[in-house]
């Protein structure tokens, strides 16, 4: 009965001051708004990054040899039956409803040569079809094509390293890597595509040839030394990491293979997502910070004009914890409210760029490509939404509105009520 | 949980209270010595000058402050240490209070401040519409259930606020000066209802006044002067 008493006066209390009421509770709608949007925005953003980065890399998680991240040798390939493994797994129903593409590579480092010189490369060896569906160079040709399945001899070759190897369409390049003897090998290739991935690092150093090119070229034969799953969200990782750890348990005890997931496979672009969001993190703070002071303003302002009645709730017998209470239900209503309404705001607000996303293409006037931590940056930012998200924003705020509320609360409960009697406004 | 009951069952007990105030480096001495026995029923009056300690003792009878020494029993329990949960407790289930400010809640309306101490007690809703709804018809406040305080005269805030103290049946009403801030006609009008309403259900009512109208239809009439009782006078 208490409680239901407590709840009517804190609410008939928030009627009562209708306008202050309405000031405080809009701060916190636009509060919470602007949280929902830059946070919806920041991770449709996180996911482009991820998404690019993977697609350039080896997928939201790779398995390869515990030692292949270091040396990126020949030597480094995959057992045959750790493949299979994998594979299996993909299409399990576990992870398959997540699966968007897999692809299976052989990189290695090695040495790219011309007449007109000779630069270190990367040389990646892969399934042409089912690179198109993983990657996104076949996506950034800069003259001629991507590799076809039934292309042998055949180089798709970073712009850069095009340029300083005085490369065109059609010229033969010779590529030198160690084979699976551990001789040195080297393989004629034709330029039959370039590209330009915006990474500057990449269009400098890789080339894509085909599997079975590289196979008959070093004798590794269909060997891979990555296996690597590209999901449908950066979200599903770590479950298809931990369960690629079940199948492959046995192997990777042998030190045989090794789960990555992207974090751990690309560290920069881990921290640079942690270091963004960390930012936006501090600036949310800040806002909440000076939101959070007007709660406390405002209900505590309540509390010293309302000093008189939080005596006489004493005098009738409400105990010192249940009249602190009712200024507790009264912020926590507040925000609470406002909050709810702040999330569906942004998410409205936000919803409106769910299809086109937001284009900033007007701010890189100058540039032609944006890279952030060797990861190409689109222009155009697809809001991203995830129950998650929305629950943690309306906890962060039912957190900063019950903060707030507590200081004004413990005055209420703690005042003296003869001394409150005789306060007179 | 009050372990030390009253035999004597009185409303009121006090045995040896004193109340002693610091207000910088000076000692204030409110309340001095002070026993006084308050039977049920009682139609009493703490007269005396402003700093008689009328209303501090008034405070000390209600459970909003404790003594610095001495004891007080209402109804019969010793709430001098009391911790503030039965503290609270024993107002709300023994005594009503009436305030020279009426200090109703401006939230509610007129039905609801008379209902609200019932409602904490947990008082079913028919029994607390019933009882709230013959003390208005005794204090002519029928028909202003649905006023909030705002749109109610000075005597009719105070009369509500006297349904409100009776209306829980608690062991005695305290009033600090109740009729301080109304005209004389309205005055009439309380002490009237407060008269009636101790004849016919033997309401208990303590008063701190200096006001002579209170004094002179109290039936026991305790002056004070600095903090200690000076008359207890019985009138017939």
């Amino acid at each position: 009965m208490h409680a239901r008493v407590l709840v009517v006066l804190a609410m008939r209390n928030l009627r009562r001051h209708l306008r202050r009421t309405l000031l405080t509770a809009s701060a916190m709608i636009i509060g919470g708004g602007l949280l929902m949007f830059s946070l919806t925005f920041g991770d449709g953003s996180h996911e482009q990054w991820i998404d690019s980065g993977v697609r350039l890399g080896t997928g939201h998680v790779t398995v390869e040899r515990p030692e292949f991240r270091v040396r990126r040798r020949i030597d480094d390939r995959l057992p045959a039956e750790v493949r299979r493994a994998v594979e299996e797994a993909f299409a399990s129903p576990e992870i398959a409803p997540y699966v968007v593409a897999t692809s299976s590579k052989l990189s290695i480092n090695g040495l790219a040569s011309s007449a007109a010189g000779a630069r270190p490369a990367q040389i990646m060896a892969v399934d042409p079809v089912a690179e198109s569906a993983f990657g996104m160079l076949d996506e950034r040709v800069a003259e001629g094509r991507y590799l076809e399945p039934d292309d042998r001899l055949a180089a798709y070759v970073g712009a850069e390293m095009v340029e300083s190897l005085e490369l065109r369409l059609g010229s033969r390049l010779v590529v030198q890597a160690q084979d699976a003897e551990g001789e040195i090998a080297g393989q004629l290739l034709r330029v039959v595509g370039t590209f330009r991935s915006g990474v500057p690092e990449v269009d400098r150093a890789l080339i894509h040839i085909p599997l079975t090119t590289a196979g008959e070229w070093l004798g590794s034969k269909q060997d891979v030394t990555n296996v690597g799953v590209l999901l449908d969200g950066s979200a599903a990782t770590g479950r298809v990491a931990d369960r690629l750890e079940r199948v492959l348990a046995d192997p990777v005890a042998r030190g045989e293979a090794r789960v990555m997931r992207w974090r751990e496979a690309d560290p920069a672009l881990a921290a640079a997502v942690a270091i963004d969001d960390f930012g936006n993190y501090l600036i949310q703070a800040f806002l909440f910070t000076i939101i959070a002071f007007g709660i406390v303003n405002t209900v505590l302002m309540s509390v010293m004009h309302r000093h008189r009645e939080f005596g006489v709730l004493q005098a009738l017998g409400l105990t010192p914890g249940q009249t602190g209470a009712v200024v507790l239900i009264e912020g926590f209503t507040l925000t609470a409210v406002s909050g709810f309404l702040g999330v569906g705001l942004g998410l409205l607000g936000t919803w409106y760029f769910l299809g086109d996303g937001l284009d900033l293409t007007a701010m890189m006037e100058n540039m032609d490509e944006m890279t952030f931590s060797g990861v190409a940056v689109d222009p155009v930012i697809v809001p991203l939404f995830t129950a998650r998200r929305i629950v943690q924003v309306l906890v962060f705020i039912l957190f900063v509105g019950a903060m707030a509320s507590i200081y004004p609360a413990l005055r209420a409960s703690r005042i003296d009520v003869t001394e409150a009697m005789k306060f007179d406004r | 949980m009050s372990p030390i009951t009253d035999e004597n069952n009185a409303a009121v007990r006090t045995a040896g209270v004193w109340k002693i105030f610091h207000q910088e480096a000076e000692e204030v001495r409110a309340v001095q010595d002070v026993s006084l026995t308050v039977e049920r029923g009682e139609f009493t009056a703490l007269a005396g000058p402003s700093g008689s300690g009328k209303t501090t003792l008034l405070n000390l009878i209600g459970g909003l402050t404790r003594p610095t020494r001495g004891q007080v029993w209402v109804a019969g329990r010793e709430v001098s240490e009391m911790s503030n949960r039965e503290l609270a407790q024993l107002r709300l289930e023994q005594v009503g209070f009436v305030f020279q400010a009426y200090n109703l809640l401006p939230v509610l309306t007129a039905l609801e401040n008379a209902e609200f101490p019932m409602l904490l007690q947990g008082v079913a809703a028919a029994e607390r519409r019933a009882r709230v709804q013959e003390l208005f018809a005794r204090t002519g406040m029928e028909g202003l259930e649905d006023r909030r305080p705002g749109k109610l005269s000075g005597g009719q805030q105070q009369r509500l606020a006297v349904v409100r103290a009776v209306a829980s049946r608690p062991a005695l009403v305290l009033a600090d000066e109740p009729t301080a801030n109304l005209d004389s006609h309205s005055s009439e009008a309380l002490l009237d209802v407060m008269a009636e309403l101790n004849w016919d259900l033997g309401v208990t009512f303590v008063f701190a006044t200096h006001d002579a109208r209170v004094m002179e239809r109290s039936r026991r009439l305790v002056r004070m002067v600095d903090g200690h009782i000076d008359s207890d006078e019985t009138r017939a």
